[in-house]
């Protein structure tokens, strides 16, 4: 159990900036999830907690202590890979003990803690048998075990449910949530998938060329992105995007316009927003209801999910959304329908793309 | 079209043409042989030279063992039995060379059983310990790879007479020694040097194969399971002793075999660096077998023949355990 900062961490390879300064507190207890497209450093960023990698400046706490130098076995952390990483010619058993032997425990100490793991994991029937032996979900419990019986503060997970397929992947997710829930440890888990993301964590950290961009729960993430880049990323499907300007502000309204389509009454208030600055407009595929006014949109392709629909259409410039319609929408491909974002349910971004606050 | 799928197509057209010619012709064959008989046709080519290059010697070289005289042909020689063996066994103590008819066998078997576990080892050991320097991200790591496989595209007899050339008398080595003031010493005229010297060239001269074999082995070790080792508390000797070693199990195997079947067969680059001596400290059973059969006057095929086989046979039981050994680790 334990808490985590890192202050200012910087990690170079050669003259490349992995990670030109990273600032992040992890309460104890915490489930975080690193999230973001490949390339961003949040690999990085978690072999840097985990001491595989050297920082380059910056320091990392675990609870008190700066182990920004400390070796990675001494620094109480465990750490799943995302290949498993099990020690091919040992016996499950073997996988979950060697650890334990490297540090010297006590033998019947040891075992107490293996068949613990084992139990936990429901892998017990397993134990004797090699890694080559297993199905991909079985040695990515074994992974999972290897790290409990060490008994870390915190755990390190590398993208591990990424080698499975999505079937499994739900139940591993919802496995290591429970997991999460049991233990109580801190937990830092990398991810490029933002659903496991948005499923599993208590705190989110988008992170884009080595530089997070936001920190929250999971729906503030959804519902307040703080710019353009995090409103595109979280969200899946990812948010609709319009460029245009601010035609009107009025009391609790602001008017949209963009060239060819017809201006937007969006109802809700927001801060500093001045008459002819340009600006995105985010609306969620969910967020864009089928109306008799609003902008007309000519559905090219209508997929249709059974419990809801999702309807690929054409702006008026030929400007791509998508709209999810609960339920079974009656459109068809051709046809014009008007949608419009209720109020409050849409996001404004400013010429950087960072959101404008809503009032 | 890449360059993958046009050389295919380009080999597809060299083989059309032909094709067209052998095809019908094969049938036929196959009509006139009838479908059973036709595997004998493809293996009849490569079993012609086996029987002709490697069966019908070992056959050739028995009869050689049982029969006398130094006439070359079969045919002039006489069959002598066992005599040849009985000559080579004709000793009143095994264990010391002089009380036997041919000391000189049995001194180059003696040698030969200190030199093989001494050049394997080292040979391992050395090449093992080059290719985990070799598998670490050093400073031109490709150049030192290249630099390390080198000697083994050498000729045995160029290896030899380089380092005769370094070891000699008034060779390169004793040019540094004296010219920092220390005496120079007779490499290859003292039984331990020159053995030391012999068993130094050979694993110089051969190590390189078996480094990039062992280094292709580390290689397929993953990454990151060093990584979960470091993770796991292991220190890098036990990193090396528990993770390593068994993934390397499998090569090391075969690295064995490979090494201990070579090192018997050591002749060339010590019958040019040594000769077999001083006296007989260096000489192995290759060079017996050779200097008895070919050599000597009067050339003595039978003798040289008998202590073949019986190298052969040894050779046979140990391939034999290996095989068993390396079986064994295969199912677990």
């Amino acid at each position: 159990m334990a808490s985590l900062t890192l202050e200012n961490i910087k990690k170079s390879f050669g003259a490349v900036d992995v990670i030109p300064g990273v600032d992040l507190k992890i309460d104890d207890g915490e489930f975080v999830v690193f999230v973001g497209p490949s390339g961003c450093g949040k690999s990085t960023l978690l072999r840097l907690i985990a001491g595989l990698e050297d920082v380059t400046d910056g320091d990392i706490r675990i609870d008190a202590d700066s182990v920004a130098h400390t070796p990675a076995a001494d620094r109480g952390v465990a750490m799943v890979f995302q290949s498993y990483a099990l020690y091919p010619h040992m016996t499950v058993r073997e996988n979950l003990s060697f650890g334990l032997e490297n540090i010297r425990m006590a033998k019947p100490e040891i075992s107490r803690r293996v068949s613990e793991a084992a139990r936990l994991l429901q892998i017990e029937q397993l134990l004797e048998r090699r890694p080559k032996q297993l199905s991909g979900g079985q040695r990515q419990r074994v992974a999972i075990g290897r790290a409990i019986t060490r008994d870390p503060k915190i755990f390190l997970f590398d993208e591990p449910l990424s080698n499975l397929d999505a079937e499994l992947r739900v139940l591993m997710r919802v496995e290591i949530t429970k997991l999460h829930e049991r233990l109580g440890n801190t937990m830092i888990y990398v991810t490029h998938d933002q659903i496991e993301a948005m499923t599993m964590a208590d705190k989110i950290v988008v992170l884009r060329k080595g530089v997070i961009e936001q920190v929250g729960a999971p729906l503030e993430l959804y519902n307040h992105p703080k710019n353009l880049f995090v409103a595109g990323f979280i969200g899946s499907p990812r948010m609709n995007f319009v460029e245009g300007r601010i035609d009107a502000v009025g009391e609790g309204a602001v008017t949209f316009a963009a060239d060819g389509l017809p201006p937007l009454v969006l109802e809700g208030a927001i801060e500093g927003a001045n008459i002819g600055a340009a600006v995105t407009l985010g609306v969620r595929p969910e967020d864009f209801l089928v109306t008799d006014k609003g902008w007309p949109a000519t559905v090219s392709v209508a997929e249709q999910y059974g419990a809801s629909s999702y309807l690929h259409c054409a702006l008026p410039g030929d400007r791509p959304v998508l709209i999810h319609e609960p339920g079974q929408s009656k459109a068809g491909r051709g046809d014009v329908i008007h949608v419009a974002p209720p109020a409050g349910r849409w996001h404004l971004f400013d010429a950087d793309g960072l959101a404008l606050r809503k009032a | 079209m890449s360059a993958g799928t046009q050389f295919a197509a380009a080999a597809g057209a060299a083989v059309a043409l032909p094709a067209r010619i052998v095809e019908p012709f094969m049938y036929g064959l196959q009509r006139l042989l009838g479908i059973k008989r036709m595997p004998w046709v493809f293996l009849v080519p490569n079993l012609t030279a086996v029987v002709l290059f490697a069966l019908l010697p070992v056959f050739i070289n028995i009869f050689y063992s049982v029969s006398g005289s130094d006439r070359l042909y079969p045919w002039d020689r006489p069959v002598v039995g066992g005599a040849n063996y009985a000559t080579l066994f004709d000793c009143d103590n095994f264990l010391d060379p002089s009380t036997c008819s041919r000391d000189l066998f049995w001194r180059a078997l003696g040698n030969t059983l200190v030199f093989v576990p001494v050049q394997v080892t080292a040979m391992i050991v050395i090449a093992l310990l080059t290719a985990i320097c070799l598998n670490r991200d050093i400073r031109g790591r490709g150049f030192f790879r290249g630099i390390f496989f080198f000697p083994v595209m050498l000729s045995p007899v160029v290896v030899a007479l380089t380092w005769q050339w370094i070891l000699q008398r008034n060779g390169a080595l004793n040019g540094l020694i004296s010219s920092a003031g220390l005496t120079p010493v007779n490499w290859l005229v003292f039984p331990n040097t020159a053995f030391f010297w012999s068993v130094f060239v050979t694993v110089w001269a051969h190590m390189g194969f078996y480094t990039i074999i062992l280094l292709a082995g580390l290689q397929s070790i993953p990454r990151d399971v060093y990584e979960a080792a470091k993770m796991d508390s292991a220190t890098p000797w036990r990193a090396f002793t528990r993770i390593t070693l068994p993934l390397l199990k499998p090569v090391l195997l075969v690295v064995f075999i490979l090494a201990v079947i070579r090192s018997v067969q050591t002749f060339d680059e010590l019958y040019v660096l040594t000769g077999g001596g001083p006296g007989s400290a260096t000489m192995l059973m290759v060079q017996y077998i050779y200097e008895v059969g070919f050599a000597a006057q009067p050339r003595n095929f039978g003798l040289a023949a008998a202590a073949s086989l019986l190298l052969g046979v040894a050779l046979l039981i140990f391939t034999a355990i290996q095989m068993r050994i390396s079986r064994g680790g295969k199912d677990d």
